[in-house]
């Protein structure tokens, strides 16, 4: 085995270990700090597939803001399992049924199909260079990257509105 | 260059319009608020007329971008109908502190539908269709001192997430099947392969999500009721009407290899949103909430229309949709004059409305007609254009289950009408004053409703764009 196929799979187990003890964790502080293993698991992908800038991205947006603003909130919301709402059995387990039924119609879907999916395209160590993305970015795909400046500008709007209910 | 204006005008006076309102807010001299309505109502009427002057078409940054003649109708269409209910929201704005506000998120959700109407490509389509949604959620909350209006904004904001969710993971089983997300591939790639199926129906249950179709319709009931009426009305309209064209012709041209498959998915969910929406419309009691589930039944008409996969069933649910937005909009516009002045929204409160109001009572009188299909009313051509779309397939008893439903749905369009023009009532709404701007909504309805209906040319008109 190469030295990629080796990191393959350990980031592979790593993540789907991470997103067990993540949903399994009593304590919501865990299931924070859990996922932040995965997002780095996943940036570890990233990098295997050239894409070094997105890997970045990936720790310094998810695993850093974002997980933070996370453990703030749970934290000043004080959870833990007392205070967790008791839900419906039958809506356990219609849950677990459906989940159960989506991974199944999931496997099957992947095991009939492996042939026709296309090898993985190996793609040059200057492919996810901010260089190169920024290129691909302003040439190709300039209209969704402006149109998204609009949504970020209204989903902006909307969060002041919302803020300042007060007054 | 010129061209590339004319391509995106539609766009583009909608972008500038909401960078014009933007300044007008951040400006330090503090506006009349009857001022800016009747700005941005003008602003508006020139948004609506200008679609009218261009016909250019073609595609513009490579493939990112497309419109032609039936796509500038669509969105005239939408251009319409955001018109008619600024124009009802008129007396509400004016007495709330944030009406730009309300313009800039409505204006932008628009914007979004538009770049969802005109993509060829799966990542145009997503990001349109975020930009259409996210904003929508704000105006759900509009409403800022009412809790209800809050928990309509958070229902909406968690399904909205959640059926993202579900459209992102089939957009990106789609892509690595094909590897590609222009339509142009994927309608070449698209196979009976189980995996690109698994993506393509989570597509669908993108897609029904945002028509509220019926498994995938939990959210309505709640969001129509807790927010405000006119976010109600553009969200049963506007928001419903544009995903209605997207989902029809990316249907019938992307997938079109796949016909057998989502002729069945078509037909079920057709099917339990006619039944499910039909049964749960008898039991309400306010009227937001039957309209929720009498507009879940009518997305099942016109999911019968859309599983015809030909010109004609297509041209037919544009016209449904035309048909559609001036009943639905003078419904809304007389229980937004209603609300507006008495608080009052349960369908006992319109009980001996016609003794007090007889012009209002007339003007939803007629608006329920259309949407039940009774004949002089465009809504019965609409429907029968419709039937006879889902039809040319051959499977009549889905027509039949549609003509029964019909029936049904023809028992609780009554029954408010009985309430208003024969019950008895104590406490009847008092006479109403109508201001001028809900006056004209009506009139633009009314009228819309007796000439589609009356003149064949709006059918045949979308018939020859689709041609």
């Amino acid at each position: 085995m190469e030295i990629t196929q080796i990191l393959f799979w350990f980031l592979s187990v790593l993540a789907v270990f991470g997103a067990l003890m993540m949903v399994t964790s009593k304590n919501p502080v865990y299931s924070v700090l859990w996922l932040i293993v995965v997002f780095f698991a996943i940036s570890g992908h990233y990098i295997l597939l050239n894409a070094q800038f997105l890997a970045i991205v990936n720790i310094i947006v998810y695993a850093g803001a974002i997980m933070v603003l996370f453990l703030f909130v749970i934290m000043l919301m004080n959870l833990n399992a007392e205070t967790e709402p008791q839900k419906n059995k039958w809506l356990k387990i219609a849950g677990v049924v459906a989940g159960c039924s989506l991974m199944l119609v999931f496997v099957a879907a992947l095991r009939q199909s492996d042939e026709l999916l296309k090898a993985p395209v190996s793609m040059g160590g200057e492919t996810g260079l901010i260089k190169t993305l920024g290129k691909t970015l302003f040439t190709d795909y300039v209209l969704p990257f402006e149109i998204s400046s609009v949504l970020f500008l209204s989903a902006m709007v909307g969060a002041v509105v919302i803020g300042k209910k007060g007054d | 260059m010129s061209i590339f204006f004319l391509l995106l005008q539609q766009e583009l006076l909608l972008t500038a319009i909401i960078f014009v309102l933007l300044f007008v807010k951040l400006s330090t001299k503090q506006w009349n608020s009857q001022t800016v309505l009747s700005f941005v109502n003008i602003l508006l009427v020139v948004n609506l007329a200008a679609g009218f002057f261009f016909k250019e078409k073609g595609t513009l940054f490579g493939d990112m971008f497309q419109t032609n003649d039936l796509l500038r109708f669509e969105k005239n269409i939408l251009n319409l109908g955001t018109l008619l209910i600024s124009l009802q929201a008129y007396n509400w704005l004016l007495k709330h502190k944030h009406a730009i506000e309300f313009y800039l998120l409505m204006l932008s959700t628009l914007l979004g539908m538009f770049f969802m109407l005109s993509s060829s490509n799966l990542l145009m389509f997503y990001v349109g269709l975020e930009l259409a949604s996210i904003p929508l959620a704000a105006l759900a909350n509009f409403d800022l001192d009412k809790k209800r209006s809050s928990e309509a904004a958070m229902k909406y904001i968690m399904s909205s997430a959640f059926a993202s969710g579900l459209l992102l993971f089939g957009i990106s089983l789609i892509y690595g099947m094909v590897g590609s997300v222009n339509f142009t591939d994927i309608a070449v790639a698209a196979s009976e392969n189980p995996l690109f199926l698994f993506g393509f129906i989570l597509l669908i249950a993108g897609f029904g999500f945002k028509i509220s179709a019926v498994p995938f319709h939990l959210w309505t009931a709640d969001v129509y009721e807790g927010a405000p009426v006119a976010v109600t009305s553009y969200l049963s309209v506007i928001s419903k009407g544009s995903m209605l064209f997207v989902m029809t012709s990316v249907l019938s041209t992307v997938f079109a290899n796949l016909l057998f498959q989502w002729y069945n998915i078509v037909a079920v969910l057709a099917v339990l949103s006619m039944i499910v929406g039909n049964l749960f419309a008898i039991r309400q009691q306010n009227i937001k909430r039957f309209l929720a589930f009498s507009s879940i039944s009518q997305v099942g008409f016109i999911l019968i229309g859309m599983s015809g996969a030909n010109i004609e069933s297509h041209s037919s649910v544009v016209y449904f949709v035309l048909v559609y937005l001036f009943s639905n909009l003078a419904a809304f516009a007389v229980i937004n004059v209603i609300s507006e002045a008495s608080g009052k929204e349960n369908i006992d409160d319109y009980k001996g409305l016609y003794k007090t109001n007889p012009a209002l009572t007339w003007v939803l009188a007629i608006a329920l007609f259309s949407l039940a299909g009774i004949p002089p009313t465009a809504g019965f051509f609409g429907k029968f254009f419709l039937l006879l779309g889902g039809a040319s397939k051959g499977n009549y008893l889905l027509i039949i289950v549609a003509a029964l439903n019909m029936v049904i749905s023809l028992y609780y369009y009554l029954r408010i009408i009985k309430a208003m023009f024969m019950d008895a009532n104590e406490t009847p709404v008092e006479k109403l004053a109508i201001s001028w701007s809900p006056k004209i909504s009506m009139a633009v309805c009314m009228a819309g409703i007796v000439v589609t209906g009356i003149i064949s040319g709006a059918y045949e008109y979308i018939y020859s764009l689709l041609k």
